[in-house]
């Protein structure tokens, strides 16, 4: 008994450590970005802010455009994600209900495709925009975002509806469903777990993703929020307190997705080929 | 019927195989031709084929050597540590507790987070003059004066990858515990019974039971940590003195500063032929065992 009372204490002390060492970034930034410009470099340190304000927002939003970035944002990442996850459930139930030729080398043509990371293929990509004038436009970049996720969103669909067993649609089918209305009907609202975590992925995908918008976009209106970052460190003279309100802007979206869809998305992580990139 | 049947597959799969093909693959392809000819933002309307020179331009680059050095580095050193302290939280966390949701949702975060922006964050609290972590550190007596986590060039790329190791480990502690929750309990009462202390537990039955995932995860992420020149853009965009750089953010440099494109597409294809390479290697090993796609 004494022994188990000694690991137990252990186990919380370890515990305790590592979701410090994880909370603590992001507390961080968030004090600071609530820290009077005077207040941000000191040493020693000032750990919370003597006069909290929200100065350093009310800059971002104002004087920095921040909320045109964020608007650009949630347009781009929003739509790619709803389309290609529309496109990945299309795929994915193919490729797991049906047997056809070909099949297994579109898998694994699909499972090369998703390695390849989005910065190597950027260069080609710009120079295939240019030619349609697509460069610095949302809407290249909206493309080129609903191509990122999609041979990894296809493979991680067709996952979840594996799972789903066929003789739900088979039943439906017989009643005189047609095969796309049993998928809709049936299946789907099955599926939404999955279509959350599929979405959810890409989403956080196209949210982050800097290499390829740092190319395609440089007018300021077009920046997303990792661009605008980006061009702030850039700039000389821009201030931490400012910095880290812009970082607590860009990161909040999606760790409310992660919070929402944390289950689904470890079920999509944990569900065999990964990229998570 | 077959005519109708060929039909449904191929409009299913069109959307996502013609986004797949013209968005991945045909850029693959181009970025390969890319690769020997001479595009640069001064000479786009006059692109010839130069052979190799971009090859050979990168490899005699004085600076080529130490981006190797550093790559192999920044993998090794992530890939284990975030493998080791993924799998100990794993580990603790095995057992239910009370609250285990809400403390999963705290320590796995990270997975969402902008790699970019983490490294923003990271090289503020690492900052040598007004850093929270010299203050911290100070504190504790553990050191006297500030350390140049970033601007020393003998301790930066230790400190890129201890922020990788940061960012990584909930991705690896979520793949273990998922594989921890899959071991059948009676193998684990059947050493009990045996009388198996932890440590024989952890070794002859954990271990070989999840070791396809461990295996199959680190291969992964040796991929992925690679190719992932997010954290150290946000740091130090490879400096100082090249100190930090690794192949994915040399070629981002240069077609960032030098906007010398088919110089960058050729440091592209190393790390592609690198990742071809890798991933067939990688396919024969796990489909070995019992990955399936």
């Amino acid at each position: 008994m004494r022994e188990k009372f000694y690991i137990k204490i252990i186990r919380l002390i370890l515990l305790s450590i590592f979701l410090i060492f994880s909370v603590f970034p992001l507390v961080w930034i968030f004090l600071t970005s609530i820290k009077p410009a005077d207040e941000v470099y000191t040493f020693p340190v000032r750990y919370f802010p003597r006069e909290p304000t929200l100065e350093a927002y009310r800059y971002l939003f104002s004087f920095a455009n921040f909320g045109v970035y964020f608007k650009n944002s949630v347009m781009v990442s929003m739509t790619a994600s709803i389309v290609s996850t529309y496109f990945a459930l299309l795929s994915g139930y193919v490729l797991a209900r049906k047997k056809f030729k070909f099949k297994k080398l579109l898998i694994l043509a699909l499972f090369f495709a998703q390695m390849i990371p989005s910065y190597l293929i950027m260069i080609p990509q710009y120079s295939m925009f240019s030619k349609l004038g697509l460069i610095d436009k949302l809407t290249g970049i909206t493309i080129v975002y609903m191509g990122i996720g999609a041979s990894f969103s296809t493979i991680m669909a067709r996952g979840f509806f594996l799972r789903i067993p066929r003789s739900l649609e088979e039943a439906a089918m017989i009643d005189g469903c047609s095969e796309v209305s049993a998928l809709f009907r049936i299946t789907v609202p099955l599926m939404l777990p999955g279509i959350s975590a599929v979405f959810s992925f890409s989403f956080v995908n196209t949210w982050n993703e800097l290499f390829t918008a740092v190319l395609f976009l440089n007018s300021d209106r077009k920046m997303t929020v990792p661009v605008a970052l980006y061009s702030f460190i850039s700039k000389a003279g821009i201030k931490w307190n400012v910095l880290s309100a812009g970082l607590v802007v860009a990161l909040l979206p999606t760790m409310l997705v992660f919070a929402f869809a944390q289950r689904f998305i470890i079920q999509g992580l944990t569900q065999g080929s990964v990229k998570e990139v | 019927m077959r005519l109708k049947r060929f039909l449904f597959i191929f409009s299913l799969m069109i959307p996502t195989l013609g986004l797949v093909g013209i968005l991945s693959f045909y850029p693959t392809l181009k970025g390969i031709i890319l690769s020997f000819q001479n595009y640069t933002v001064f000479t786009f309307n006059r692109i010839e084929f130069i052979g190799f020179d971009n090859y050979i331009e990168v490899f005699e680059d004085p600076v080529f050597p130490e981006i190797v050095k550093n790559t192999i580095f920044w993998i090794l050193f992530s890939v284990l540590f975030q493998f080791l302290l993924g799998f100990s939280l794993a580990l603790l966390m095995w057992k239910p507790f009370r609250g285990r949701g809400i403390y999963s949702g705290l320590v796995f975060y990270p997975w969402a987070l902008s790699g970019f922006a983490i490294g923003l964050v990271w090289s503020w609290l690492l900052n040598g003059q007004f850093g929270v972590v010299n203050d911290l550190l100070m504190k504790l007596h553990i050191i006297r004066n500030n350390i140049n986590f970033l601007s020393d060039p003998k301790k930066a790329l230790f400190s890129v990858i201890l922020v990788n190791v940061w960012y990584g480990i909930p991705f690896f502690a979520i793949m273990i515990l998922a594989a921890l929750q899959s071991i059948p309990r009676s193998l684990l009462e059947s050493a009990d019974i045996d009388g198996a202390n932890s440590i024989a537990k952890l070794f002859k039955i954990v271990i070989p039971y999840i070791k396809p995932t461990i295996v199959n995860t680190i291969l992964l992420r040796i991929i992925w940590v690679m190719n992932f020149p997010d954290i150290i853009y946000g740091m130090t965009r490879g400096g100082p003195a090249d100190s930090t750089n690794i192949l994915s953010v040399y070629m981002i440099n240069i077609a960032y500063y030098e906007s010398n494109f088919s110089k960058s597409s050729a440091v592209g294809v190393i790390i592609l032929s690198i990742l071809f390479i890798y991933t067939t290697f990688y396919l024969k090993i796990t489909s070995k065992g019992e990955f399936e796609i």
